[in-house]
């Protein structure tokens, strides 16, 4: 190893190490007060790994799921009834199968189990819910929650009913829970480092452009589903094998708004945060439930039973850090990412040295080029593109020219798989492309960039260009190559970890270039990369763009207004005007067309000069 | 026929009561993008309400019934969900799910965590026979509540001012502003309309129900949103026929699911609809809600 990584090692150690020792000391403080303080912090670590299983959905995608408490009853079910003694069973439960009435499981044998069906429900569970739209997410969950708190409730027989379980092995002890919870940490920040946690960041941060990298948005999100339901079911089952009692609302909406409560305050996108947020809202908690009841009455997971002065208090540490601090106490940063520390890690520049080595990987041979057969489009009646021919051979730059409103951005959405066409079919290489979702198209060689940069502001520069390559499946390590190689064409090494949101606009209209260059893209369609450049940087963008057609052998669709940029690079140009193509010819050529003259400056401007 | 024709009552009145839930969490998604948790509480309050007024004449109860609705969706909008206007969608549902939390607890500690019973006037418990069909009264009064809430809502919306500057904010919130819409006021008339509708629905179900619980409001505003969803998000019309969808599954899945079943019918009908979003993530009758912009 040379030491080269998406962080630098310290601060990707940093942000490991620093949440594990916050949990050791909790143990350690939990450790040496009374038997009762001693199971309250069980209990609070117990959450945390609940908590943790939110930050592994919640925070990496940014979609709230308000279901995941569903999972955590699922696996204090399963823990349940594999370990409640075989006389117990048959009272509580009359219908249980009797090889489950029967067991009498280990504790870590059982928190496995349950862990293992509550991952298994998520899936089944998520594989419906991740295809509904991100604004149906948080109610599709919300859902699931109540439908599964009805079965738990109703299903008496099985379940207990509402009246639950009691005569649970309480098995759970400080040290357990504090290792477990160990163990959830390093599967979060596993997850948020790995090229599937990369992925699905970069939707987080921006749908459109993840898509545009080859990122399948359901995919991603139902793998960090299912791990949440995973580490959400050792949380339940290590928390109702310390209290020993078990409802159906134990793990119901109460218990959802105090676990969101934590994730939120601490800050929702780090594992850090999830940690931090876990601890202050439950010291806060215990000290408003101290003061309520003059006497300590321990158990997070009782206020649904027990509402109170702490569920006001929790709504109102809710509403506050949303209007004032909704990036969360950690400012949803690790510990290697906060300031102090970073300033004493130094500013690390990528190293250099692999230059060439790691160019972005070629699928195949690019044969047959992009092509467009009659593209047509309408939108309510406005007839946008009326069929269109456009054919971008293999290397070849062409530019894409017309006034405003001509249907350029529209032509390549549709080429890109951002916009199915009326009528009409698109090629690439000979195959016909016309309803590939735009992931699929990014995969198989199509880079495009937008007129805005849609960067994903929360990422670094360095990981917002690896991730472009680990969106068309390179490894985490593959991605780091391409990203070094990426960077330094592009003269962005010093920047690479710096936040991507945080550069000037310039750069990051490059980084956009950049982040479609990383997907290793045999066609390139470039959406106005120029447009807000001052001179300088528009000759450095010209340099950039001849050295990726050459050395990349990458065919570029250019959308420009400035004709400069386009006499530069292009050997072709294509003139659009209200949805047709007016003009397909060398750039002098076309500059001469009077029929390109009207297109821009108008019929009578046209005859004057040419009567 | 007879018992299908019942049937049938029972489920439009049931889907009547959906619908007015569904348009009242419409209404605040329309003019500021938020789906609100908090409407399950708009609907608790004015419900306790009811309660507390019990000795009063029920023309005063109902009164301050409606007043506590618009009152408490107001005040919420101004303390609460103007500072977070600007965020995402996912910002203003936890915003929401707080407030959502505060207004529970606080009734929790005020009055009292359990269900408390109401007394509900005689008139609202009978039946009236209309043909064949013994109809509850109460079912009659939920549709012509209904059908009076969309014939105003019509008026308002299509032949007053505000109604005016309250469609041109749902198309497009920016643009109306710059051309003058006041934004404030915009939002807080729909915030008052909305607590009106949600203080008519918590009236009725206490009808309905003989009582009030702090939790009262939660399967209602789930209701309200998995309405908004299948019907398509923002409009007033997909809500209504999403409401209505509602309703009438879980009417008809009371009446004719096998007994086993029927403590699982609450399960059932919040299933499904999940299922049509898999088919038709836009809802049933939705242009693409929060669509790729480019």
């Amino acid at each position: 190893m040379n030491g080269r990584g998406l962080r630098s090692p310290a601060s990707a150690a940093a942000s490991l190490i620093v949440p594990l020792v916050l949990v050791a000391l909790t143990a350690a403080v939990g450790a040496s007060g009374t038997p009762a303080f001693e199971e309250t912090v069980t209990l609070i670590l117990c959450n945390l790994i609940v908590v943790l299983g939110l930050q592994v959905f919640i925070g990496n995608s940014g979609v709230y799921s308000f279901g995941q408490l569903g999972f955590a009853a699922s696996g204090a079910y399963a823990a349940a009834l594999l370990t409640i003694p075989a006389a117990f069973t048959a009272l509580q439960t009359p219908e249980l199968p009797k090889l489950i009435a029967d067991a009498e499981l280990s504790p870590l044998l059982s928190t496995l189990i349950a862990a293992a069906a509550s991952g298994l429900l998520a899936l089944v569970v998520g594989w419906p819910l991740m295809r509904t739209s991100t604004l149906a997410i948080p109610i599709s969950t919300f859902a699931f929650l109540i439908v599964a708190y009805n079965v738990l409730a109703n299903w008496d027989g099985v379940t207990g009913g509402s009246s639950g379980l009691v005569s649970i092995p309480r098995t759970t002890d400080l040290a357990s829970a504090a290792l477990w919870a160990g163990v959830a940490i390093v599967v979060a920040v596993a997850f948020k480092r790995s090229a599937s946690g990369y992925r699905l960041q970069a939707t987080r941060e921006d749908e459109v452009a993840a898509r545009s990298i080859g990122i399948g948005l359901m995919r991603e999100r139902l793998l960090a589903f299912t791990i949440s339901g995973f580490l959400c079911g050792i949380g339940g089952a290590l928390a109702v094998h310390q209290s020993g009692v078990l409802s159906p609302t134990t793990f119901y909406f109460a218990a959802s708004v105090t676990t969101l409560t934590m994730l939120v305050v601490g800050g929702a996108r780090s594992v850090l945060g999830a940690v931090v947020g876990t601890l202050a809202v439950a010291t806060v908690n215990e000290l408003l439930r101290n003061l309520e009841e003059g006497a300590a009455v321990f158990g997070l997971f009782s206020i649904g039973e027990a509402p109170g002065l702490a569920a006001i208090g929790l709504g109102l540490i809710l509403l506050v850090t949303m209007i004032a601090l909704p990036e969360g106490l950690t400012r949803g940063r690790e510990a290697g990412e906060l300031g102090a520390i970073r300033r004493r890690l130094g500013r690390r520049a990528v190293p250099a040295g692999a230059t060439g080595q790691a160019r972005p990987r070629t699928v195949r041979e690019p044969a047959g080029g992009l092509r467009a057969e009659g593209v047509s489009l309408a939108f309510s009646g406005l007839h946008v593109l009326r069929g269109v021919e456009l054919e971008l051979p293999p290397g070849e730059a062409l530019g894409l020219i017309g006034p405003n409103g001509a249907g350029k951005t529209t032509l390549v959405n549709v080429l890109s798989g951002f916009q199915a066409p009326d009528s009409g079919s698109i090629f690439l290489d000979g195959a016909d492309v016309t309803r590939w979702s735009p992931s699929r198209l990014a995969r198989a060689g199509l880079g495009r960039t937008f007129q805005t940069a849609l960067p994903f502001a929360g990422l670094t520069v360095m990981e917002s260009i690896a991730v472009g390559a680990m969106g068309v499946g390179v490894g985490r390590r593959g991605a780091v190559d391409v990203a070094v190689d990426v960077l330094e064409r592009l003269g962005l090494s010093e920047q690479a970890h710096r936040p991507a949101g945080l550069q000037p606009p310039g750069r990051q209209r490059l980084l956009g270039i950049a982040r479609a260059l990383a997907t290793g893209p045999r066609y390139l369609l470039l959406d106005e990369p120029a447009a807000g450049l001052n001179d300088e940087e528009r000759r450095e963008l010209v340099e950039i763009l001849l050295g990726v057609l050459k050395d990349f052998g990458c065919a570029i669709l250019l959308i420009e207004h400035d004709m400069n940029v386009v006499m530069d690079l292009c050997s072709r140009v294509q003139v659009l005007d209200n949805g047709e193509t007016v003009v397909v010819g060398n750039p002098e050529e076309v500059q001469a067309d009077p029929a390109v003259i009207e297109a821009y400056l108008g019929t009578s401007y046209a005859e004057g000069t040419h009567a | 026929m007879t018992e299908l024709a019942q049937s049938l009552i029972d489920a439009l009145a049931l889907g009547g009561l959906y619908a007015l839930i569904a348009i009242g969490v419409t209404l605040i998604y329309t003019v500021m993008g938020m789906m609100n948790f908090a409407q399950g509480e708009f609907i608790m309050l004015p419900a306790y309400a009811l309660y507390v007024l019990a000795g009063l004449p029920f023309a005063v109860a109902i009164g301050g019934a409606l007043a506590t609705g618009i009152a408490i969706a107001v005040l919420a909008e101004r303390v609460a969900f103007r500072p977070v206007r600007n965020t995402d969608l996912s910002a203003q549902l936890v915003t929401s799910l707080a407030v959502a939390t505060i207004l529970q607890s606080v009734v929790s500690v005020t009055v009292d965590g359990r269900a408390q019973s109401v007394a509900t006037p005689a008139l609202v418990s009978e039946s009236s026979q209309v043909g064949s069909l013994s109809v509850p009264n109460l079912e009659i009064l939920t549709m012509a509540l209904t059908a009076i809430v969309l014939g105003g809502l019509g008026w308002l919306l299509y032949r007053t001012r505000i109604g005016l500057e309250m469609r041109a904010a749902a198309e497009n919130f920016e643009m109306a502003r710059l051309l003058g819409v006041r934004a404030n006021r915009v939002i807080a008339v729909a915030f008052a309309i909305s607590g009106a509708l949600a203080a008519i629905v918590g009236m009725l179900i206490v009808m309905q129900t003989g009582q009030v619980s702090p939790t009262m409001g939660l399967t209602p505003v789930l209701v309200g949103f998995i309405a908004v969803v299948i019907g398509g998000f923002g409009r007033i019309s997909g809500a209504v026929i999403g409401g209505l969808a509602l309703g009438a599954l879980s009417s008809l899945l009371g009446t004719y699911l096998p007994d086993g079943l029927v403590p699982f019918r609450d399960a059932i009908v919040f299933s499904l609809p999940v299922a049509i979003l898999i088919v038709r993530p836009q809802g049933l009758l939705g242009a693409a809600s929060g669509e790729a912009r480019i």
